[in-house]
């Protein structure tokens, strides 16, 4: 191989190198929490701690979710999917077995969710697809209450759907 | 053209090379979760492997914009942006192929959406920069490497 191409990919892998050095070293616990399956900087609160304690003790990260790691959530029941959307657009069709919890109603309906679903739940959110934010709002909003473990799918019901997995209404 | 305007017509290509690829790194490393989560879009990577692209590549995109802008080792760095321009295109073709209707992710994560198309012609115009600036570092030889 040509001198000069030599010293080009060993500067190229140098350089490489460099990057994944400081990148690795800046973001070691967001790489060791997406290693383990932790939400990043989420500690499990314990349960002593009322729930809005709990929010401010933790910063609102939720962690983005695959469509495959959420089907495989889905199929062995490991996650409880929350859908951001409003209520009509639940009824017109949602992940079959989701839970509406619709964004503009969390405030109001916290409490009752709480009951049902202790905060060490697992939780899926999504809404519609990559340009809703709605997902991820009430995603900080379910960790400042306390929730551990909150994800958000980002591809949301039109991913899910254009995969063929199982839709709940919608269709006739 | 002479060589005093081609040597200043490469000094144009390289800094703004550099200056949007200091700008993509930026953007990314302030936000890496949101950019896992558009790397995680492409269904091209495993879980984690989405978390490792998306806190290594942002370093790579940032100090090669910044040997670019100081215009140190500049062939390396535009033969690497040149490697990185023609991965993200074979990645933007899969998304096309497979019909994903997702974000790039190339710059401000959690924007509005730029569909692949159109991140397909911004690469192209940046892979012709970048090999451009890799052949006249070619011909000219590159006076600032040590």
């Amino acid at each position: 191989m040509h001198q000069s191409t030599k010293r080009l990919l060993r500067e190229m892998a140098i350089i490489c190198l460099m990057a994944a050095t400081i990148g690795i070293a800046w973001n070691h616990r967001l790489l060791l929490n997406a290693w383990t399956g932790n939400v990043p900087a989420n500690p499990p609160v314990p349960a002593s701690i009322p729930p809005s304690q709990a929010g401010q003790r933790q910063p609102a990260v939720p962690l983005p979710l695959g469509l495959m790691q959420v089907k495989e959530f889905h199929d062995r029941k490991e996650a409880v999917i929350v859908d951001a959307r409003d209520g009509a657009t639940f009824t017109a069709g949602h992940i079959t077995g989701a839970v509406s919890l619709p964004l503009g109603e969390a405030d109001a309906r916290l409490a009752e969710f709480a009951k049902r679903y202790p905060p060490t739940t697992l939780l899926v959110v999504y809404c519609n697809g990559y340009d809703c934010h709605d997902s991820h709002n009430l995603a900080a909003k379910l960790i400042a209450a306390g929730y551990t473990t909150v994800f958000v799918f980002e591809g949301g019901f039109p991913e899910w759907e254009a995969a063929g997995y199982p839709v709940t209404g919608g269709k006739p | 053209m002479t060589s005093n305007a081609g040597r200043h017509l490469s000094t144009v290509i390289r800094v703004v090379l550099g200056l949007v690829f200091l700008y993509a790194g930026v953007l990314k490393i302030a936000d890496p979760v949101a950019f896992a989560g558009n790397v995680a879009a492409y269904r091209l990577l495993p879980y984690f492997g989405n978390y490792l692209v998306a806190t290594t590549l942002p370093w790579v995109e940032t100090i090669c914009g910044l040997m670019l802008i100081i215009g140190w080792r500049t062939r390396s760095a535009a033969a690497l942006i040149s490697l990185l321009n023609g991965v993200f295109m074979l990645a933007l073709a899969s998304t096309i192929i497979r019909g994903l209707d997702i974000d790039c992710g190339c710059f401000q994560q959690g924007a509005a959406k730029t569909s692949a198309w159109s991140a397909m012609g911004r690469d192209t115009v940046l892979l012709a920069l970048s090999l451009t600036l890799l052949r006249r570092d070619r011909q000219t030889g590159d006076r600032t490497a040590g």
